[in-house]
């Protein structure tokens, strides 16, 4: 009984090892069509290994609850040891998961905050307003757009967005950006698409609107088109001369 | 029965009159929604003077005395009764019935999502269906373990032998029904589909059944902040002689911690809703973009909406260190710590609301100190979570269906509270917002933080309360059952929020399929463990094997005396002279009632065998 620690620091080993391989064995996330998709992913991998010990932590405890410790018979069994509390153990505990909430708080998450903001300047501007249940694309040009988002890869683009009823949400999965779109407000996102693709090759590659809205929330979708400079801003000249 | 009755008539009666009122003064039509917010609250007096309180108010104000129920039996279950285990069972039993409905309601929407598509139910009807089903369970969430084990349990455990103020009480109570009559009849007034939040401005122009969640909001609203002040009371002026904060059991401290937060920040969500009310029917323009705010309304929501989920979850680790203590035979690890966390908490609570409005446009300058605040709750969360490691610690493990549920609840609030980190870090929370990863983690923290301690809590203090024991086997099934079962609905879904499914919609692309035919099987089976639920605790109710006082061997108050308890409790004085929890330490004793003639039972488990059975 004495030496419990022994076998449950082995399990708390076995189960934050297992729960590191498994997470380094599986592809968690969409792919990345853009480059702040890789700063959330890594943050994201980051915080998944980061839980490993503290899962693996209450597994142990858990699990030699069951095989250690656990008695059987009913209310005359006699009582276990009466240790109230530990000084060094509550301090080192509180020292260690301070530790970590503060490591946590840098990194990812005030590093990541900055990646994620960028600098605030972009090579284009496209505008989408939101309406029940659609979106309205402005280019640059003037030219607009109900149908698709059409996005020139390799340069970073600012999206404002604007919603002219209820509040509703611009979110593009695999970009892996979103921000709100409120009545009132011009709200701003930043995004460097990194590879040319539709939607049809990747359900990811879509403006979703991620705020209930009202009946038509569920598809509240549209779908994306990233292709080369050129190519957009012929896109866009065309787009602009048929209107 | 009668005042039952007579409450309903005197409500339909008000309704009538507010609509007729209304029309006779303005014009108009009577589902008007200014009409229906005068007959709602006309309803609302004529069913609390029905249910009992003109006798227990009415009649002093014209200089007699007050009265109040005073049946025995089944019949004061219905009754304006002023006892506090007589109201703890009245919410137990009201919100296990609502809980039942919105397990119902989340049934229907997993049917829907088995398959892409949309076919059982139409898109508007499915935000109406999660609407609906958010905020019964949220309120279930909120008042479920407070209402019933609170009210039941807290007075007994401190040595007293009421509430603080027995007719608030009783009020509290039956301000619940209304709330789910007017939530539930909502679909006559077009239903409410701007989700349990009900976000401005879709709040302020959707249909006209918004206007009754917003009442039924105040309303529940009035429910909670009265239970506070009561418990509030209570535990400050009316603890044994001998009862030092010291001493004070851990569910106690928790349940004054939440009355505290639900006393603090309740006024905000009904603010919220009321100026919502406002902006339909007055004509105001708080949440108008042009003159109001469109973003005030989420401030002024999750400024309550974030230490609600403290309310939901503080009352849980109570019941979870309490049952840990108990059935581990040891003392609980670290209690001073623990309470301080527990206040730690409170405090945090109350200053981290907009890490849900990362996305929201608000200032970018929020966005920092609101992650640091978040994350720095962590901390005292990881004390609590200590105190049960440590508690566990080399204990004397007795395996007994309360205990098999807190296991789950621990596997569960873990995942709950390491994706909670995930979303206040603002640079995954960005993606993940709003996603099914939001659903699973808050799903993780609600039902695996709140209703597991609800149904652990069900089952650790069943004996106490109906002097009967439960059915050991068919209740570990359950506990074993309920959280495999959970963890199999809930777990795909993070995977689905990461990889691109945002939530609250009725249809999705077919990329997600597979994930949510798994999490739809797997929940048609954990709504079916509540069979076993139920089916256990009613039979055993009547028909399970009498017990004695202590079928635990606990040590807290409420384990000293009769089960069920008499009516006042304590029939002589308890005197409160030792630590609650010193398991394992010789001759400790908790408390003790000198002036008793013959000491019915020391509280040792004499006169009950191994399983805790009467003999
Ligand atoms: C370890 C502690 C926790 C942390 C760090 C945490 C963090 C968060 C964050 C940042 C969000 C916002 C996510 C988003 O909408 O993008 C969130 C959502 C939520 N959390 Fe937690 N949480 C914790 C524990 C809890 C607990 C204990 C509960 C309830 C008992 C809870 C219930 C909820 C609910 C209901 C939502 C979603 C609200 C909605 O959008 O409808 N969380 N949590
Ligand atoms: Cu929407
Ligand atoms: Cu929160």
């Amino acid at each position: 009984m004495r030496k419990s620690w022994i076998p449950v620091v082995i399990l708390w080993l076995a189960y934050s090892v297992l729960i590191i391989w498994a997470t380094a064995q599986f592809t968690w996330f969409p792919k990345e069509w853009a480059e702040e998709a890789a700063v959330v992913d890594e943050a994201m991998l980051l915080l998944q290994y980061l839980s490993a010990p503290v899962m693996g932590l209450v597994l142990a405890v858990m699990t030699w609850s069951v095989i250690g410790w656990r008695t059987e018979g009913g209310a005359h069994r006699e009582d276990g040891p009466p240790q109230r509390t530990n000084r060094v153990v509550v301090t080192s505990w509180l020292v260690i998961t301070s530790a970590l909430a503060i490591y946590v708080v840098i990194n990812p998450g005030f590093i990541g905050l900055a990646e994620i903001r960028g600098e605030p300047s972009s090579d284009y501007v496209i505008e989408l307003q939101a309406q029940q249940f659609f979106w309205e694309v402005t280019y640059p040009n003037g030219a607009t757009a109900l149908d698709e988002l059409v996005i020139p890869s390799e340069a970073r683009v600012r999206y404002d967005i604007l919603s002219i009823d209820v509040l509703h949400s611009f979110w593009i999965p695999a970009f892996r950006i979103k921000i709100d779109a409120i009545p009132g407000i011009t709200t701003t996102a930043f995004a460097t698409a990194e590879a040319d693709g539709t939607f049809e090759d990747d359900v990811n590659l879509r403006v979703q609107c991620a705020e209930l809205c009202g009946a038509g929330h569920a598809n509240m979708a549209m779908p994306i088109r990233v292709v080369s400079d050129a190519e957009w801003n012929e896109y866009i000249e065309t787009l602009a001369d048929n209107e | 029965m009668k005042y039952v009755i007579r409450a309903s008539v005197l409500a339909f009666a008000g309704y009538v009159a507010g609509i007729w009122l209304t029309v006779a003064v303005r014009g108009g039509s009577p589902t008007d929604e200014v009409a229906v917010v005068i007959g709602y609250i006309l309803a609302l007096t004529g069913w609390l003077a029905g249910i009992g309180g003109i006798e227990a108010f009415g009649r002093q104000w014209i200089g007699k005395s007050s009265e109040v129920s005073t049946d025995r039996g089944w019949r004061r279950y219905f009754e304006f009764s002023v006892d506090h285990k007589v109201i703890g069972i009245q919410y137990g039993v009201t919100l296990i019935g609502v809980l039942l409905i919105g397990g119902i309601s989340a049934m229907i929407m997993r049917i829907e999502l088995a398959a892409p598509g949309s076919g059982f139910v139409d898109l508007d009807d499915f935000n109406k269906i999660v609407s609906m089903h958010g905020i019964l369970m949220v309120a279930v969430a909120v008042a479920g373990i407070i209402g019933a084990f609170g009210n039941y349990i807290i007075p007994i455990q401190i040595g007293a032998q009421d509430m603080a103020f027995p007719r608030l009480n009783a009020i509290g109570y039956w301000l619940i029904p209304p709330v789910a009559v007017a939530l539930l009849l909502s679909p006559l007034l077009g239903a409410f589909n701007a989700g349990w939040t009900s976000y401005a401005p879709l709040s302020v122009t959707n249909e006209s059944g918004q206007i009754l969640f917003n009442m039924a909001i105040v309303t529940f609203g009035m429910s909670s902040i009265l239970g506070g002040i009561n418990v509030i009371t209570t535990v400050i002026t009316m603890r044994a002689p001998g009862m030092t904060w010291g001493r004070l059991p851990i569910f106690t401290w928790a349940g004054l911690a939440t009355s505290v937060l639900s006393f603090a920040v309740t006024q905000f969500f009904a603010a919220a809703v009321i100026l919502v009310t406002m902006d339909r029917v007055a004509g105001t323009s708080f949440f108008q973009p042009e003159v109001g705010s469109a973003l005030l309304y989420e401030h002024i929501f999750w400024f309550y909406s974030h230490p609600a989920v403290y309310i939901m979850v503080l009352p849980g680790f109570g019941v979870i260190l309490e049952i840990v203590t108990t059935f581990a035979r040891k003392p609980l690890f670290a209690y001073k710590a623990v309470v301080a966390s527990i206040f730690t908490i409170v405090g945090l609570s109350v200053v981290v609301w907009a890490h849900h409005m990362f996305t929201s446009g608000m200032a970018n300058f929020l966005h920092g100190p609101f992650m640091i605040l978040t994350e720095a709750i962590s901390i005292p969360t990881g004390v609590i979570f200590l105190g049960i490691l440590g508690t566990l610690w080399q204990g004397r493990l007795w395996f007994r269906t309360p205990l098999v549920i807190a296991f789950g609840w621990l596997f569960n609030f873990t995942i709950g509270g390491i994706t909670g980190i995930f979303l206040a870090d603002v640079a995954t929370d960005i993606h993940l917002h709003d996603t099914y990863f939001v659903v699973a983690h808050f799903h993780y923290t609600i039902v695996g933080g709140s209703i597991f301690a609800l149904l652990a809590a069900s089952f650790y203090w069943f004996p106490k309360i109906t002097g009967r024991m439960y059915n050991e086997t068919a209740g570990k099934i359950f506990g074993i059952w309920v959280t495999v079962a959970f963890n199999f609905t809930f777990i795909p879904l993070f995977w689905a929020g990461m990889n691109g499914m945002n939530r609250r919609i009725g249809d999705y692309p077919d990329a997600f399929a597979g994930a949510n035919k798994f999490a739809s099987v797997s929940a048609l089976i954990l709504g079916a463990s509540f069979l076993l639920y139920i089916g256990n605790l009613v039979y055993s109710a009547i028909w399970g094997p009498k017990v004695g006082p202590n079928p635990w061997n606990a040590r807290t108050l409420e384990w000293l005396i009769p089960s069920p308890p008499p009516q006042h409790n304590f029939t002589s004085q308890p005197v409160v002279i030792g630590h609650p929890y010193a398991y394992g330490v010789k001759g400790s004793v908790h408390a003790h009632f000198p002036d008793a003639e013959s000491p019915d039972d020391p509280g040792d488990g004499r006169g009950s065998d191994e399983e805790g059975v009467l003999v």
